[in-house]
């Protein structure tokens, strides 16, 4: 019922189904060049462009699709723009949004690609990437430490911390592997949510 | 084939990985393992996707795509990584109402956090020793390359206790390491 509200509220505002995903598109990739370094301010500015501004969305359409876009595996903010895509548009709607959102990425990175190979060897350049090869271990271990509040919540998650960080810096056990363990794990010791009261 | 290979290999990154950061142990030993990359390159790219727009997966996938097959390597290594996005969460977005609160994705998730966390200090110590240290030297005390060691700590010294913004402190690296590296 929502839904159909919406939609045909737009057909009054003049943008054919065609017209609403090329702005989708369009709009995606237009958030996708501001979404430097983790993703959290595309929630933001998703929430500008297409509640405030197009009205095609709901607030509570939001709050609900970043909590399932964090739970999902795979890249969080293609996740997040294909639900609000297809939220607003079904599955092509679902599409153009995420490869909308994607489409900025891969032509800033074919470009540095490029310049990659003929760069790398040249003297400055190696001393710069050495210097950045060097932030990357405190990005690393600042990464994981914002991850301590959510991860370690009692004696059975530093227990798991302990036992993924011997198994990962020691043997070679596949990281697919070790992240099923922790899922199958989890579901066996919280299972039916014990230690959230109403979920 | 190589073209498959790409799309399956960044397939089980994405369909393995949650979020940001907790990509760079499965993408390591991906791209390692079929020698796409060497040890430093990853760090590069990592370095280049936290300045550039776009997650870490979708640069990464670009990245060695493009430079393991060209424009169509990038094409279906960058719709590998989305996979679990188009396919596990649109499937999500339809069902959308069964799943609010999803009770059994958050136990999962429980256990998942510490393991990803786990994982992402062990990479930060197989990739300090292959930074620190020259390549098949020792690990020991006198092996170090110190400037190095310099400054990563002063980077995490801008990182932690400043809170600097990750690009700005990219960018000291970089400056730093033109001058010390």
């Amino acid at each position: 019922m929502e839904r159909d509200r919406k939609r045909s509220d737009d057909t009054e505002s003049g943008f054919s189904r065609a017209g609403r995903l090329a702005i989708m598109f369009w709009t995606m990739a237009k958030i996708g060049c501001f979404t430097f370094g983790g993703g959290w301010s595309i929630i933001g500015q998703i929430q500008i462009e297409f509640v405030e501004k197009r009205k095609w969305m709901t607030e509570e359409e939001i709050i609900d699709f970043m909590s399932l876009a964090k739970s999902f595996p795979g890249i969080m903010i293609i996740n997040m723009s294909v639900l609000c895509g297809y939220a607003m548009e079904g599955a092509p709607g679902a599409l153009a949004a995420a490869f909308g959102l994607a489409a900025p990425a891969v032509a800033a990175i074919g470009l540095v690609t490029y310049f990659y190979d003929s760069l790398k060897s040249n003297l400055y350049v190696e001393k710069v990437l050495n210097g950045v090869r060097c932030v990357v271990i405190p990005i690393i271990l600042q990464a994981s430490w914002k991850l301590k509040d959510k991860s370690l919540t009692g004696t059975i998650s530093c227990l798991l911390l302990a036992v993924s960080f011997g198994v990962c810096a020691f043997t070679d056990v596949s990281k697919p592997l070790v992240m099923t363990a922790g899922a199958l794990l989890g579901l066996w010791v919280w299972r039916g949510g014990k230690s959230h009261g109403a979920a | 084939m190589v073209l498959l290979e790409l799309f399956w290999s960044f397939m089980k990154i994405g369909f393995f990985s949650f979020g940001g950061l907790t990509m760079i142990p499965v993408i390591n030993d991906e791209v390692l393992l079929h020698g796409w990359m060497t040890a430093d390159e990853v760090m590069d790219i990592v370095a280049v996707a936290e300045m550039t727009p776009g997650s870490l997966g979708i640069n990464c996938a670009t990245f060695v795509g493009l430079r393991t097959a060209g424009l169509i390597g990038a094409f279906s290594a960058t719709l590998g990584v989305m996979m679990p996005s188009l396919t596990l969460c649109m499937a999500a977005a339809h069902f959308i109402l069964k799943l609010k609160g999803n009770q059994v994705m958050e136990s999962a998730m429980k256990g998942v956090r510490p393991v990803s966390m786990g994982m992402l200090l062990a990479v930060a110590v197989t990739l300090s020793i292959s930074t620190f240290w020259t390549e098949g030297g020792a690990v020991t005390l006198s092996g170090v390359q110190w400037n190095l060691g310099l400054i990563a700590f002063l980077c995490a010294v801008l990182l932690f206790r400043f809170k600097v913004s990750i690009p700005k402190t990219i960018l000291f690296a970089a400056v730093l390491g033109l001058l010390i590296g």
